[in-house]
């Protein structure tokens, strides 16, 4: 027997995302989220598939995407196939964007780990406090 | 063309002193200009350093590519250092 999809009430979803739950309405009311099906009492029930998008969304925000680019990407995230030829560049550049932070990213970890592992290998406390609080050579 | 040893180190780190110790005297007993070394303070070319994979100090840099990380033994160090001169031209 195939299992029942989950249901979430939205101070659920708002807990599980650490999204409010006005946020959470607002992304309905401007369309990134399609209209979140409801009880017959009214009350909204989130499906799997909701937390899906909402998480694309979050995770788009943290990387400084706005809302309409949002949304066009979440067009192409919908519907692939056919998406228009604008929404296809848009996703292609937002690509190129993240792969490139993503590269900044691991640059910035590999340094820590290189500061982490200076610290931690010399045995009268920390040289790279001083370091980085010199200021640099002209 | 000498071949371009560098050892990244950084201040306070009290392998790394025995680490150019070590490669300064093996550059003088190989000797005959072959080799070129260099000390690179992380510090001043973290950039650098990152680039070519250093995570800890001492490490050792043949011709621009991270050979050691951590001290060899000199023994060890001796026989990187001459493989890579027999290998050139």
């Amino acid at each position: 027997m195939p299992e029942a999809a989950s249901a979430y009430r939205i101070s659920d979803v708002s807990r599980l995302l650490g999204i409010s739950t006005d946020t959470l309405r607002y992304y309905e009311k401007i369309g990134l989220l399609p209209a979140v099906q409801r009880s017959t009492g009214g009350v909204r029930i989130y499906r799997d598939r909701d937390l899906s998008r909402l998480r694309f969304i979050r995770r788009a925000q943290a990387m400084n995407f706005s809302l309409a680019e949002i949304g066009e990407l979440l067009q192409m995230r919908e519907d692939p196939q056919h998406a228009r030829d604008e929404v296809r560049e848009l996703t292609r550049r937002k690509l190129a964007e993240v792969e490139r932070q993503l590269g900044e990213l691991d640059t910035l970890r590999r340094e820590l780990q290189l500061l982490v592992n200076l610290c931690r290998g010399t045995s009268d406390g920390c040289p790279i406090i001083e370091g980085i609080d010199t200021p640099e050579r002209e | 063309m000498p071949l371009r040893v560098e050892v990244f180190s950084a201040p306070g780190c009290s392998k790394c002193g025995h680490a150019k110790t070590v490669l300064r005297r093996l550059a003088d007993d190989i000797g005959g200009g072959c080799i070129h070394w260099r000390e690179v303070d992380i510090l001043e070319e973290m950039d650098y350093a990152v680039e070519l994979g250093v995570l800890s100090t001492p490490a050792i840099a043949i011709d621009g590519k991270l050979a050691f990380t951590g001290l060899p033994s000199e023994k060890k160090l001796r026989a990187v250092l001459l493989k890579h001169l027999d290998g050139r031209p």
